[in-house]
């Protein structure tokens, strides 16, 4: 298919560029110190990897979208195949079993179901004749959600498990069901927290009944999100108990990073003290002592944000979260105009994921979200992860090149 | 609020609000860090990548007064552990049997010396160099283990020398309170006794810093820039006074004996020739890490190898005392030199006691040099009831006793000076008799002096009557070459006029030269000697034996004192022991005279 390419959205694929270039650069910083020959040439595998990526964003866009609307289920399917196998023969790293080695190359089976879930709903959404908040399609988009979250679950991995149900929330939330359905549908989380004191979990209950009442959402609708958040809050012990001790230790390490300073903390601590002794111009590329001398766990990929804050300072980080910034704002101009239901909801789906992780992976590395082990969009290193990301572009390209197409 | 749908420009607008919202959040959360806690975190990246090694200087080397090492120091390795290297269950438990500590106390070591995860931490000073090369050959098994090269003090000096150069040892948790925190820290070598100790501060040097730059795994990646190196000063050379010809001959001649003490000063100038306590300890064995079995062991000895019997062991003075009694009766002119009391027939009635004579046979009557001669109690009875247990007090207070000498060694004792302030206290007023003053006369009762107190005033009536301070160190010598001599300095001048002294100096030479002196033995034809026997009565078992003596008699350049404890009188056991002393040091100065001057060239090894 010929493309009139002056019509692409060239300003969206220049602030996702712009982002995987600096990734580059940073990986290299990171790792530009290692003792491993085979961690300095990350910066060279990751520009490998980007050329890839563009390869692959580059097919998606010449590919037509109403295809992909075709085959979205098969793509949904092929999604849950590959998440079940990985369970059977995946090869464990680090305690969690998530990856196909496929000689060089390790295949992620979630980032394939990420797809698969984004466009399988956006699918079921711009087909289904359902009102918006009719118990029928939240139960039935929730099961198409769950089904691989569980699965990522099972791994164990539930950083990559909560990114299926952004990508279920953000499309509730464009095919129209109301936000306060989504506060009333995420409200068991909050019973969960609320329910660490009995005092503050009565005054949540009470202040619930009270949002019930005034929002009528229907009997069942309300019973049932009553319950479940009493549940949730009953449970809590129960799910602690039921918890890895690395899940655990990531959330005691979030409430309290000072807690074992030298153990899950150290990460979070070191990270802060990276970025904040960056200050406002930064200590200049390659010049990040924290980065260099090792004090930065994980710096090539979950702290790479760290780096930045290190070496290029308050300006660097600025630079990165503004290009983030527009990046979604084109996203959310794309998934506005759109003509196509099914393209619309992609586009937001997909704008979801990147939002998701840049949120989780920011917050982390400032010290105001929990250790997660989701990496930055574009800028971490990891091949099938930036190959993810700009999928996800070429789709958003995709659908805005289309956009009059019903 | 009710079911009504967002318009999709709505929702455009709510989720661009929401990204608008937390952008704004993280742009807050970087400010914050990057702006407002931008010194905060600074301090802590570079106190993350800063290791701050102190560089321990070469402390002072001691030599004796011919230029002869007592103590040096020795290279030696010291084993750590990285704490954050190390692999439980596996480092600690291949090294106990290399080393042969046990793993409960390696891990003791460990925990008193660790000052953080990633920096070694010293767990045995001084491993051989054989246990060093099978840790190199098998180092797989020892993850986590280091060792530096280090310095172990090696004390070269014959045995008994450990009496005045004492040892150093690691600075103890009970210990750290006590000294400067600037100087020490837990597990940094300080002297623990003798000179070690009191010039510590000389000895030691001023320890030097290097800042390094380390990898979070604590590997060190180099010097830290900006923060230059700073030097370790080695501490100061000192000269002593100390003779080592002389001190291995004094721990030579206490070896046939329990236990004793001998002391040599130059009375010219108070430097101390010799100063032995017997017996003694392995200082080398006690510098460093003493270990419990040793530490038990020596201080389980009921010959008590650790006390400084020149300086903390009291003993009544016996006859050595009657100079005293003689030199107070002629200044305060109860007797004069012709002077004679009632005849010694072997003891003297008093009351209703009979206080006997040491010998039985009696001295007949005596003036008050022939009484220093036979040494005769009678005599000095009778005079001590003259003077009273008051005037008594008052000459051996002036005389230097019951109080320090002032010697440059530190835990000096006191020693006891009883009076009559002192009897009352302790037995109530008019609840003891003048008899104690019969008793006080002839050094016996409740007096006790140190072998250095008692030196320290034959020095005094050897030079006549002026007493130096007695000291060890004559000279430091500063790293640059800089010496800082120590004059002798006048302590106090004897409470005994000219005629006073010559009298007691005549009686000093009749002990050895007169026909019924005490000492007849130590006569020779070489050089004039004099001295004076005493034997201290011990309630727990045989006398001590006492003697000092000096040399030669008309100047004397030299003044030994010996006890020697449990071995009957003075002038069978302590007066050969000292006359040994006195010989080799003549010998040395009529044969050949090779008295080192002060900072003379010191001997390397």
């Amino acid at each position: 298919m010929m493309l009139n390419y002056r019509s692409l959205d060239w300003k969206l694929i220049g602030a996702a560029l712009a982002l995987s270039l600096i990734g580059v650069f940073l990986i290299m910083s990171a790792t530009h110190f290692s003792t491993s020959a085979f961690e300095r040439d990350y910066y060279m595998r990751q520009s490998l990897w980007l050329v890839v990526a563009l390869f692959v964003c580059a097919v998606i866009v010449h590919v037509p979208l109403r295809l992909l609307d075709l085959l979205a289920y098969f793509v949904y399917a092929v999604g849950l195949v590959l998440l079940t196998l990985v369970l059977v023969v995946g090869s464990a790293r680090m305690g969690a079993s998530r990856w196909f080695d496929l000689g060089p190359v390790s295949l992620s089976p979630s980032d394939v179901a990420k797809i698969g879930l984004l466009v399988g709903l956006a699918r079921f959404f711009a087909y289904t004749r359902l009102p918006s908040n009719s118990k029928r399609r939240l139960t039935l988009s929730a099961v198409l959600a769950v089904v691989p979250a569980a699965l990522i679950l099972k791994q164990p991995d539930l950083g990559t498990a909560l990114v299926f149900f952004v990508i279920l929330f953000a499309l509730w939330f464009w095919s129209g069901l109301s936000p306060w359905y989504l506060v009333l549908i995420v409200s068991p989380i909050a019973s969960l927290v609320a329910a660490s004191h009995w005092l503050s979990w009565a005054i949540y209950l009470i202040g619930l009944l009270a949002f019930l009442v005034m929002l009528k959402p229907g009997m069942v609708f309300g019973v049932v999100a009553f319950v479940f958040n009493l549940g949730f809050g009953m449970i809590t012990p129960f799910i602690w108990n039921r918890m890895a001790d690395y899940q655990r230790s990531r959330i005691i390490t979030f409430l309290d990073p000072g807690h074992d300073p030298r153990g899950a903390g150290y990460q979070i601590i070191q990270s802060k003290i990276a970025i904040g002794s960056g200050g406002l111009w930064g200590k200049g590329f390659l010049s990040g002592s924290q980065s260099r001398l090792d004090f930065l766990p994980e710096r090539h990929t979950d702290f790479i944000f760290s780096v930045l804050g290190e070496e290029f300072g308050l300006l660097g980080c600025l630079a990165v979260v503004l290009l983030f910034g527009y990046l979604f704002f084109r996203c959310f101009k794309i998934a506005t105009r759109c003509r196509s239901r099914f393209a619309m909801y992609v586009v937001a789906g997909a704008t979801s994921i990147i939002l998701f992780q840049f949120v989780i992976n920011i917050g982390m590395t400032l010290g105001i979200m929990p250790v997660t082990g989701l990496p930055l969009p574009f800028l971490s290193y990891g091949g099938t992860a930036l190959v993810l990301f700009w999928t996800l572009i070429g789709l958003i390209v995709s659908a805005d090149y289309n956009w009059q197409e019903y | 609020m009710t079911d009504r749908q967002l318009s999709i420009s709505d929702r455009y607008r709510l989720a661009l609000g929401a990204v608008a919202v937390i952008i704004f959040i993280m742009i807050v959360g970087l400010i914050k860090l990057q702006i407002f806690q931008h010194e905060d975190m600074s301090a802590l990246s570079e106190s993350n990548r800063l290791r701050i090694l102190p560089i321990v200087p070469r402390r002072g080397i001691m030599y004796d007064r011919e230029g002869r090492q007592i103590v040096n120091n020795r290279p030696s390795y010291t084993l750590s552990i990285v704490p954050a290297e190390e692999v439980p269950g596996k480092t600690v438990a291949n090294l106990a049997p290399v080393i042969g500590l046990d793993s409960g106390q390696i891990r003791k070591n460990l925990r008193k010396t660790m000052i953080t995860r990633y920096q070694p931490a010293p767990i045995m000073r001084d491993v051989p160099f054989e246990d060093i090369a099978i840790l190199e050959e098998r180092s797989g098994d020892f993850p986590g283990i280091s060792y530096q090269m280090d310095r172990v003090r090696q004390y070269v000096a014959p045995p008994g020398s450990e009496a005045f150069s004492g040892y150093v040892g690691e600075l103890s948790s009970d210990e750290i309170d006590k000294v400067d925190p600037e100087l020490y820290r837990l597990g940094s070598l300080i002297g623990k006794k003798g000179l070690e100790k009191q010039y510590d501060q000389v000895l030691r040097g001023k320890e030097g810093t290097a800042y390094l730059e380390v990898f979070a795994s604590g590997q060190v990646l180099g010097p830290y820039a900006g923060k230059p190196k700073i030097e370790a000063v080695a501490g100061a050379d000192s000269n002593l006074s100390v003779d080592l010809d002389l001190q291995q001959l004094a721990t030579q001649v206490l070896d046939s004996f329990c236990c004793g003490a001998i002391i040599a000063i130059d009375p010219r100038n108070g430097e101390v020739l010799a100063l032995t306590s017997y017996p003694g300890f392995d200082a080398n064995a006690f510098s460093g890490v003493v270990s419990e079995s040793l530490w038990t062991s020596v201080t389980a000895d009921p010959a008590h190898p650790l006390l400084n019997r020149d300086l903390n062991g009291l003993y009544p003075p016996g006859s050595t005392f009657k100079l005293i009694t003689v030199g107070a009766g002629l200044e305060e002119r109860a007797i004069d030199l012709s002077s004679t009391f009632r005849p010694c027939y072997g003891g003297f009635q008093f009351g209703t006691r009979f206080f006997r004579c040491w010998d039985k046979n009696g001295h007949g009557t005596l003036t008050a040099t022939h009484a220093i001669e036979a040494s005769c109690d009678v005599f000095m009875y009778q005079l001590g009831l003259r003077l009273g247990i008051d005037v008594l007090g008052r000459y051996m207070e002036q005389c230097g006793f019951g109080k320090p000498t002032g010697i440059d060694l530190p835990g000096e004792a006191a020693g006891l000076v009883p009076n009559t302030a002192y009897y009352d206290s302790r037995y109530g007023k008019n609840r003891w008799t003048k008899a104690l003053a019969l008793n006080n006369a002839i050094g016996q009762g409740e007096i006790l002096v140190t072998p250095l107190q008692l030196a320290q005033f034959y020095c005094g009536l050897a030079n006549h009557g002026i007493v130096y301070r007695p000291h060890l160190v004559r000279a430091m010598r500063q790293p640059n070459g800089q010496i800082q001599t120590i004059n002798p300095e006048v302590s106090f001048k004897l409470p005994f006029s000219e005629s006073t002294l010559a009298a007691l100096k005549e009686g000093l030479r009749l002990v050895v030269e007169g026909d019924r002196g005490t000492a007849r033995r130590l006569k020779n034809n070489l050089y004039s000697i004099g001295g004076k026997t005493g034997t201290a009565q011990n309630p727990h078992g045989d006398n001590h034996a006492w003697f000092v003596g000096m040399a030669p008699l008309e100047n004397p350049e030299i003044v030994c004192c010996a006890i020697v404890e449990n071995a009957g009188h003075g002038s069978e056991v302590a007066a050969p022991v000292v006359g040994q002393i006195i010989k080799l040091y003549m010998e040395k100065k009529l044969g050949l005279n090779k008295v080192a001057q002060v900072g003379a060239e010191p001997v390397h090894p």
